[in-house]
């Protein structure tokens, strides 16, 4: 027999005391882990919307004010104007994104390194209803929006063959092997797209060319994605350097879109933390006082124990596995209940995020609710082991 | 063994002053038995609890095999409570969480040697608890808890034993069962001061010392005792 098991004996006989102090790191715990939960819930969603929606670089042209496609944050929302940029400015482009990234990388092979997606945005109409047709170069496109799925049929696998997003299928009741027209041209569905969530389901897509010809936009294009597939490409550099050197366009980054975006949720996150510090600190002194009333309550006890042999350093430790056993506990209580406030309000905070388990905090949860628990039961501790037998045995 | 020299202790100060001992001095000789009694305030517990470094005297001196222990530490005072000196109380002061085996077990945890319950086992049985070693003190008999109690204070090998009115919660019959106990441990060579009220007790000491006001003012050895 231990020492330990003597205090989980005596653990067990004050069941409701215990709970009541793991009460106090419970809620602090809570609010530390629901707080992490929340943020990690928002930064994902930034992080998979980035990976889907997000080519390192945009180029627009530099007086319209076309939306960025990020995800949620403009879905549906595409103005198309008058102002288009020349499809000659491409091989510029090119050059000095490849350049850039050579540099970077120490690259010394000549050929393309960066993937250039153009992309024209007209208005029509097919069967009645209005439709955003894209205009598309089919094999960089297949690159840069990796996560397509052609559900049904096959990929745009020739000049005058389509891919229509799921959603605009549905509304326009198209179907694989059927024809539309634009402007009188004549173009055959390949393929529909499986649902991605983003404004895509909406679309059709169509070879650049074909659009070009249909809308009589030759060699121009509304925008152009530019992706490095790299992660230290320097996005940035590419997109000053754009900027300042082809007349007319402009590049964005979409790291710095990114950067605004995850500031936002990295203040809401510290604002909330400091709040679960400060709910922390308010538990810890729950259980100072629980600990405190609680070696009042066992003077005797500790008399007793001191009496039959138990030295300071002993009682001290009687506490402290105690505050590791309302550790314990208010670290599991405190990460349950953490998770599931966060899945109570963190839609509310950020908007439509998907809640999930983080496995990951119950180890910081149950780090933090010890620590604390540790630490709230210090001073009672020693003050316990101070107490004098005789003193002890006298106040009972 | 024990030597008590002009130990005096007071509570308290000014007005709320109270001279609980008045330089009382004693011998204890190894195998010695010796029954203080004394009314109520009369400074008994106090002298047991001074002699066992439970409670720091005023002034005076305790010697404990040619050692002073009145003076020492937190630390060394722990030494000597696991070994040389155990209590035995009048309110038995058991852990109510744990059963009596756990509680006898609890000294020798606290030396860092809680594997013995053989020993434990041994020794409860020694002293009529051997069917009752999973019960709790609640479920217990005054009788029974006292027995508890002195397992506990055996458990360590003391040579000096410190009974502040073991029987004192007792009728007379229990009473006498658990002197018998200490008569036997007696014999075994070990000393025994014992704390009583009740005049029966007392008389079945090898020696008696009567205290009042915190003064000893009688001793009396006992040749008749068996």
């Amino acid at each position: 027999m231990k020492l330990y098991q003597i205090v989980a004996k005596d653990v067990m006989r004050r069941k409701r005391r215990v709970l009541y102090a793991a009460l106090g790191v419970v809620i602090g715990t809570m609010t530390v882990v629901g707080v992490l939960t929340m943020a990690f819930a928002g930064q994902a969603k930034i992080y998979k919307q980035l990976e889907q929606y997000g080519p390192n670089l945009t180029v627009i042209p530099a007086v319209n004010n076309l939306d960025m496609k990020l995800g949620n944050l403009s879905m549906g929302t595409l103005t198309v104007g008058d102002n288009y940029i020349p499809q000659s400015e491409l091989p510029a482009i090119r050059q000095i994104a490849d350049s850039n990234i050579r540099e970077v990388m120490k690259i010394d092979d000549q050929g393309n390194i960066a993937t250039l997606a153009p992309y024209l945005y007209e208005n029509t109409k097919v069967n009645g209803v209005s439709v955003v047709v894209v205009g598309v170069d089919p094999e960089p496109e297949k690159l840069v929006k990796s996560w397509w799925n052609v559900g049904k049929g096959d990929y745009i696998n020739g000049p005058d063959s389509v891919l229509v997003g799921s959603l605009a299928a549905e509304l326009l009741k198209l179907n694989v092997g059927d024809t539309i027209l634009f402007n009188n041209n004549e173009l055959k569905i390949a393929g529909i797209l499986d649902e991605t969530g983003s404004s895509d389901d909406y679309q059709i897509f169509a070879p650049l060319a074909s659009v070009q010809k249909a809308f009589d936009k030759d060699g121009m294009i509304s925008s152009l994605d530019i992706r490095a597939l790299c992660n230290s490409c320097p996005v940035e550099t590419i997109a000053d350097s754009i900027n300042k050197n082809i007349p007319g366009v402009t590049a964005i980054a979409v790291k710095q879109i990114a950067k605004s975006e995850m500031g936002l949720v990295d203040k809401m996150s510290n604002l909330m933390l400091a709040l679960g510090g400060i709910t922390l600190a308010v538990g810890l002194f729950g259980v100072v006082n629980t600990m405190m009333s609680s070696v009042h309550e066992r003077i005797k006890d500790i008399g007793i124990m001191r009496a039959v042999g138990a030295s300071r350093n002993q009682i001290i430790k009687v506490f402290i596995y105690e505050a590791l056993i309302i550790g314990v506990l208010g670290g599991i209580g405190g990460y349950f209940l953490g998770t599931a406030l966060a899945f109570a309000i963190g839609p509310l905070v950020f908007e439509g995020t998907a809640i999930s388990f983080v496995p990951q905090y119950l180890p910081l949860a149950l780090g933090v609710s010890i620590v604390v628990a540790v630490a709230a039961t210090i001073y009672p501790a020693i003050r316990a082991s101070q107490i004098r037998v005789a003193d002890s045995f006298r106040s009972v | 063994m024990l030597e008590i020299n002009n130990v005096t202790k007071i509570y308290g100060e000014g007005s709320a002053r109270v001279v609980a001992l008045d330089r009382v001095s004693l011998k204890v000789e190894d195998g010695d038995f010796i029954a203080i009694m004394g009314p109520s305030g009369s400074g008994k517990s106090t002298f047991l609890n001074i002699i066992g470094g439970l409670d720091r005297l005023t002034s005076g001196e305790v010697i404990l095999d040619g050692h002073r222990i009145d003076n020492l530490g937190e630390n060394d005072l722990v030494d000597i409570r696991r070994g040389k000196i155990a209590y035995v109380f009048q309110q038995y002061h058991l852990l109510p969480s744990l059963t009596a085996m756990e509680n006898v077990l609890l000294p020798l945890i606290f030396c860092g040697d809680g594997g013995d319950e053989q020993k434990v086992e041994t020794i409860l049985s020694r002293v009529g608890l051997g069917k009752r070693a999973e019960h709790k003190p609640s479920q217990l008999s005054g009788g029974e808890q006292q027995r508890v109690a002195i397992a506990r204070a055996l458990v360590s090998g003391p040579s000096l034993i410190l009974a502040d009115e073991p029987t004192g919660n007792m009728d007379q019959k229990t009473g006498n069962e658990i002197l018998e106990l200490f008569k036997e441990l007696n014999q075994e060579g070990r000393s025994i001061l014992m704390v009583t009220h009740s005049a029966d007790i007392a008389r079945q000491a090898k020696q008696i010392i009567t205290l009042q006001d915190g003064r000893i003012i009688s001793k009396a050895v006992q040749q008749s005792v068996r």
